[in-house]
């Protein structure tokens, strides 16, 4: 022992300094990256560590209903129901799992799925949730990989009895759970779908800025077409905003920050009376299945609209269109086949036509005629105008034309060929109420482009436009739906620079009767018609009277047609702590006014909102040709009251002249009305590309729309109604009839009304 | 026969050390399983192991060590045959093969072979103590522990292997290596370092290694910059969780990488994150210092011990601890790569916890017998 003591092997001492001096530099070396991590850098970890686990949950704001005048509703929320299955929360015993896949498999349809392998799995995954393909085991498996706590949807939108079902067994079956999603709902369908519109997803494009104001893309929806589009600003609502803690597997454990709530859209209620826009609906089809189906016995009827104004506020009473689709069926996702089947049908039914067809008028086209003729004393009450069955005019494209057989072509009366009788008389001779009365075109013939030395200065085409601008045509009435259409209000200007021609004597006489170049949209036509029911007055077309919140309180709101945006009316406090009253943008706050924008009107509460009256506010230019060029001298001027009034008693004599008047036989033997009725009807020719297949556009060959404009009680109007139906033929016969059945419904449902104690 | 036993050269410094130590990590083990039912009854366990291994160590401490040396070749044959067993009947866990299942308990043979090869060595050490320091001499060294790494290496397990090279290194070292030896192995290791990194990024498959450990290194070398969720996950996720302890850390069970589970195997290998972002700065250095306090004790031991065998023990179970510490350390600040080494006396394991307890009773046992000069 004491041998070992001093004989052994001793260790030299600089190997163990050695030691200690690497043992040092690796500890050294250790503590600096700890000082560089924890203190240095620390801060830029730590919020690395709190975005580890900070979540922010978006709550979906429930989207605002849209009801008619009567509180009916169109559009609402209505509960779907989705299986869902949340991974985490499954058995641990894979016998119970797969006893779980199984109940679910018998219950929903779904298959329970056997061994899930990599194949599987890759073919689960060509499939978006609620795709029927994958089994419930491949489903799961993906959704656990992915985030174990977020719930794999296993069947969607089943019926409520076997959510039911399921909600029950719920107990027995751990991890399944019954989802409920909402769904938009429209109860009134096709009926209401060119009004009401319907949702999709928020379209890439526009994703950025719908994100920047806490939309989720995949889960919320927009507006993608009428009321639901135009006034998406206000019926989506806010969303919620959650800041929550969660852990690595996804589940949420706490709220990190005061949770937001999310503020209701609020509701829209529509000027349409859902009862009258049923009627309408029907005079449409029936007439339109009458004339198909009955009469002709192929389909010549391929389109048409039916719009009802009440003329003193601007309130649509009606709108429908036909043909139209059904938003229900976009309600949950727009499926590919029926968008396809929809956006390719050549009547274009996604489009609301009566806002966006742009057609030829045709003889409603006549009261501008009439009015601006009257205004501008091209006739005076009492003069009697010669109208033959046809009038040869000729053809000139500059005011030194001369004359020829070459260069002459008839312009025929509508009562020149019936039936195959050639009337050459015509209508004789008619006054001016009479002109309007019989809808003589040879008449207006005259008056739009005269007629040698019995009226030796027609109204001309720049003094139509005038009165045509003045009645509603030519541009977009602002109304709050999206997809409206300005028509045309032909000039020489407009030909030349789009046909490369010059205008012709002959394009005025066809446009003094609403055809050649002139386009209107059935919203127009209405409002040319309201102009003169109204005494002069346009008022505002509406669709939206009011815009209540959540609790029903009604919101005072702008609209600007330009831009379409809305404009609330709040109290603002400004800067030195005083209220003021500013008109402010729901998107985007910061747009906030003192005064509402220019071109804005309210739309809720339900103010009537004039654009202009015609006898008041100076619209038309004065214009002073000279050799045939024509140039606006800068002065203005007024419709006088007196034209007016002469134009309302030709519309009203179209109903009570027996037996010309061209709705005298509706209006006194089909459907008799203890009612003042006045109107106009139409019979325009056209040609468009579907005419041109057809080989009809050739002179005497044109097919016609028909048109009818009328209103009610003559005295005191408060309701009018335009038809259109395309292909239609004679407006008197085919159109007019619809617009009978429209006034005579609306009658109806007043006095219902007043029996029952309301008041339309 | 008991009275014979010196106790009063027990080191009890040392023995402290490694009771806090082990009763820190159980402590923060209880926080790191917090919330996983699966992993609750580890704390357990790992306290049942604690108190095991005190008694272990004062079993050992009384027991000679010179008595193990004695039965080495026996206890050299059991460790080589468990290792041989191993590779054909042990569990498959993370790719390789390391436990043997007894009743409840896992053991890890490999833990115990760095044991018994420090006892084997040692005796080698002290046998050839006066013998030249020639290659003859070096190769006897080799020879004895490159038996058990080998049997390591075919399991595979690269970490355990590179302890047990720096372990034969280091009692090289102390022995007295020539320097010129030194530098010659030095530069072998060095080809074969090199030639095994630029296999493993070229992606070249190298027999006896498993896949996942050349991806570790590839993976060490060049990041993927955008492999957030990839093999980088764990150590970004340490990384974050040190990060955001600071100076003082969040606070025993409020270190929301811990807590909320964003930190992979946080009771074992990434401990020392936990203990970094529960408790700072303050903590991490805390937990350095006490290893490095046991490192010392058991160097001071190696200094003072009486015999080759004692000193080579010391130095051998100084280096183990050291080795494993940093290497672990290292991995959790991203300077070495993946390597899977526990904390020393801190990480869950019982197998791993027992035999460093094992290797303080024998510093112990070499302590109480150093025969100081006490009259």
């Amino acid at each position: 022992m004491n041998s070992n003591l001093t004989n052994r092997y001793q260790v030299a001492p600089w190997r163990v300094v050695v030691v200690y001096g690497v043992m040092f530099a690796i500890i050294g070396l250790i503590v600096s990256r700890l000082i560089s991590l924890q203190v240095i850098t620390g801060d830029t970890w730590k919020d690395q560590a709190i975005d580890n686990y900070t979540l922010t949950i978006s709550d979906p704001a429930p989207r605002g209903i849209i009801l008619d005048r009567n509180g009916y509703i169109l559009a609402r929320n209505v509960a779907s129901y989705n299986v869902v299955i949340t991974p985490a929360d499954l058995p641990d015993d894979d016998a119970d799992v797969q006893r779980v896949y199984r109940e679910l498999a018998d219950l929903t349809g779904v298959p329970a799925g056997g061994p899930v392998t990599e194949e599987t799995l890759n073919f689960a995954k060509l499939f978006s949730p609620c795709v029927p393909g994958p089994t419930i085991a491949d489903m799961v498996a993906l959704g656990a990989s992915l985030a174990p706590y977020t719930p794999v949807k296993i069947a969607c939108n089943v019926n409520e009895k076997l959510a039911r079902i399921i909600g029950e067994k719920t107990v027995d079956l751990p991890g399944v759970a019954i989802e409920i999603e909402p769904v938009r709902d429209y109860p009134t369908g096709s009926l209401t779908a060119n009004v009401v519109g319907f949702l999709g997803p928020i379209p890439a494009a526009l994703q950025e800025v719908y994100e920047a104001r806490g939309f989720v893309t995949n889960r919320d929806k927009v507006g993608y077409a009428g009321v639901e589009a135009s006034l998406d600003d206000i019926l989506t609502g806010k969303n919620g905003l959650r800041v929550v803690q969660r852990d690595v597997a996804g589940a949420i454990l706490r709220n990190l920050e005061p949770p937001i709530p999310s503020t209701p859209g609020k509701n829209v209620v529509l000027t349409l009376d859902s009862r009258l826009q049923k009627a309408a609906e029907a005079a449409l089809l029936d007439e339109i299945d009458y004339w198909n189906n009955r009469y002709f016995g192929y389909i010549r009827i391929s389109s048409g609209v039916v719009i009802a104004m009440n003329p003193k506020t601007g309130e649509i009473l009606a709108m429908v269109t036909y043909p139209t689709y059904e938003n229900n069926r976009m309600a949950r996702f727009i499926p590919g086949y029926y968008y396809e089947q929809l956006s390719q049908d050549p009547r274009r039914p996604l489009v609301n036509n009566a806002i966006s067809a742009e057609l030829a008028p045709g003889s409603v086209y006549k009261l501008t005629t009439a009015t601006g003729a009257f205004n501008e004393g091209v006739i005076k009450l009492g003069q009697i105008v010669k109208t033959p069955g046809k009038l040869t005019l000729c053809e000139r494209f500059s005011p030194n034309d001369p004359c020829t057989e070459a260069n002459s072509r008839p312009f025929v009366d509508w009562i020149y060929e019936r039936n195959g009788v050639i009337n050459e008389a015509g209508f004789g001779a008619l006054d001016f109420y009479r002109c309007i009365a019989y809808s003589s075109n040879v008449c207006f013939y005259k008056l739009g482009g005269g007629f040698e030395d019995e009226i030796p200065e027609g109204l001309g085409i720049f003094r139509l436009g005038e009165y045509a601008r003045a009645l509603g045509y030519g541009a977009r009435s602002g109304i709050q739906l999206p997809g409206e259409e300005d028509g045309l209000v032909p000039s020489p200007q407009w030909k030349r620079i789009n046909t490369g021609e010059n205008w012709s004597t002959g394009d005025t006489y066809i446009a003094s009767v609403g055809q050649g170049y002139v386009l209107g949209t059935p919203l127009q036509v209405l409002m040319s018609g309201a102009v003169i029911a109204n005494r002069g007055k346009l008022m505002q077309p509406t669709i939206v009277r009011e815009v209540q919140d959540d609790e029903g309180r009604v919101i005072p709101l702008w609209f600007d047609p330009e831009t379409f945006s809305l404009y609330e009316e709040q109290q603002v406090e400004d800067r030195n702590g005083q209220f003021r009253t500013m008109w402010v943008n729901p998107v985007n706050p910061s747009d906030a006014r003192l005064s509402p924008p220019e071109g804005s009107y309210q739309i809720s509460p339900f103010t009537p909102t004039m654009k202009w009256d015609i006898t008041r506010d100076p619209l038309i230019n004065e214009w002073s040709c000279e050799a045939g060029y024509c140039d606006q001298t800068g002065q203005v001027k007024t419709v006088a009251p007196e034209t007016v009034e002469a134009v309302r008693t030709g519309t009203r004599m179209a109903v009570t002249e027996n037996p010309s008047g061209t709705l005298y036989r509706v209006f006194n033997v089909d459907y008799p009305l203890p009612i003042a009725i006045a109107g106009k009807t139409g019979t325009a020719e056209y040609c468009d590309d579907v005419a041109r297949q057809a080989n009809r556009c050739q002179f005497g060959a044109w097919p016609t729309h028909a048109w009818t404009l009328a209103y009610a009680p003559y005295d005191d109007p408060e309701i009018i109604v335009v038809a259109f139906a395309y292909n239609g033929g004679e407006g008197g016969t085919v159109a007019a009839p619809i617009v009978a059945r429209v006034l005579q419904a609306y009658f109806e449902l007043k006095s219902i009304d007043i029996a029952q104690g309301g008041g339309g | 026969m008991l009275r014979a036993i010196p106790w009063r050269y027990f080191d009890f410094w040392l023995l402290g050390a490694v009771v806090l130590a082990t009763a820190f990590g159980t402590t923060m083990i209880r926080s790191a399983v917090a919330g996983n039912e699966v992993l609750l009854p580890l704390i357990n366990r790992q306290i049942y192991f604690a108190f095991a291994g005190l008694v272990l160590i004062f079993v050992v401490a009384a027991i000679d060590y010179r008595f193990w040396l004695a039965i080495y070749r026996p206890m050299f044959l059991v460790i080589v045959a468990f290792l041989v067993t191993l590779t054909g009947f042990g569990q498959t866990a993370f790719g390789a093969q390391r436990w043997f299942q007894v009743g409840v308990l896992f053991l890890q043979p490999t833990e115990f072979a760095k044991i018994v090869s420090i006892l084997v060595l040692a005796r080698y050490f002290d046998a050839a103590q006066h013998r030249p320091r020639d290659l003859q001499w070096v190769g006897g060294a080799i020879a004895w522990a490159s038996v058990i790494i080998i049997l390591i290496l075919l399991q595979p397990n690269l970490s355990n292997v590179v302890v047990l090279t720096v372990i034969l290194m280091s009692m090289l070292w102390f022995n007295g290596m020539q320097m010129k030896h030194i530098m010659l192995f030095g530069i072998l290791a060095l080809i074969l370092v090199a030639s095994f990194v630029a296999l493993s990024v070229a992606g070249i498959r190298i027999p006896f290694l498993q896949a996942y450990q050349q991806e570790r290194i590839v993976n060490f070398l060049l990041p993927d910059p955008d492999a957030t969720f990839g093999a980088t996950y764990n150590v970004q996720q340490a990384l974050i969780a040190i990060g955001s302890g600071g100076l003082f850390g969040a606070g025993y069970g409020y270190g929301t990488q811990t807590q909320l589970r964003f930190l992979k195997v946080r009771h074992t290998d990434f401990i020392f994150s936990a203990i970094s972002e529960e408790f700072g700065l303050v903590g991490a250095l805390f937990v350095i210092l006490v290893i490095v306090l046991i490192i010392w004790r058991c160097l001071r031991t190696a200094q003072l011990a009486r015999d080759v065998a004692g000193m080579s023990i010391a130095y051998g179970v100084a280096t183990l601890i050291f080795f494993q510490g940093m290497v672990n350390i290292g991995v959790n600040l991203n300077i070495v790569p993946v390597s899977g080494l526990p904390l020393p006396f801190i990480s869950y394991g019982g197998s791993g916890l027992t035999s460093l307890m094992l290797g303080i009773g024998l510093v112990e046992s070499v302590a109480m017998r150093y025969k100081p000069l006490d009259f």
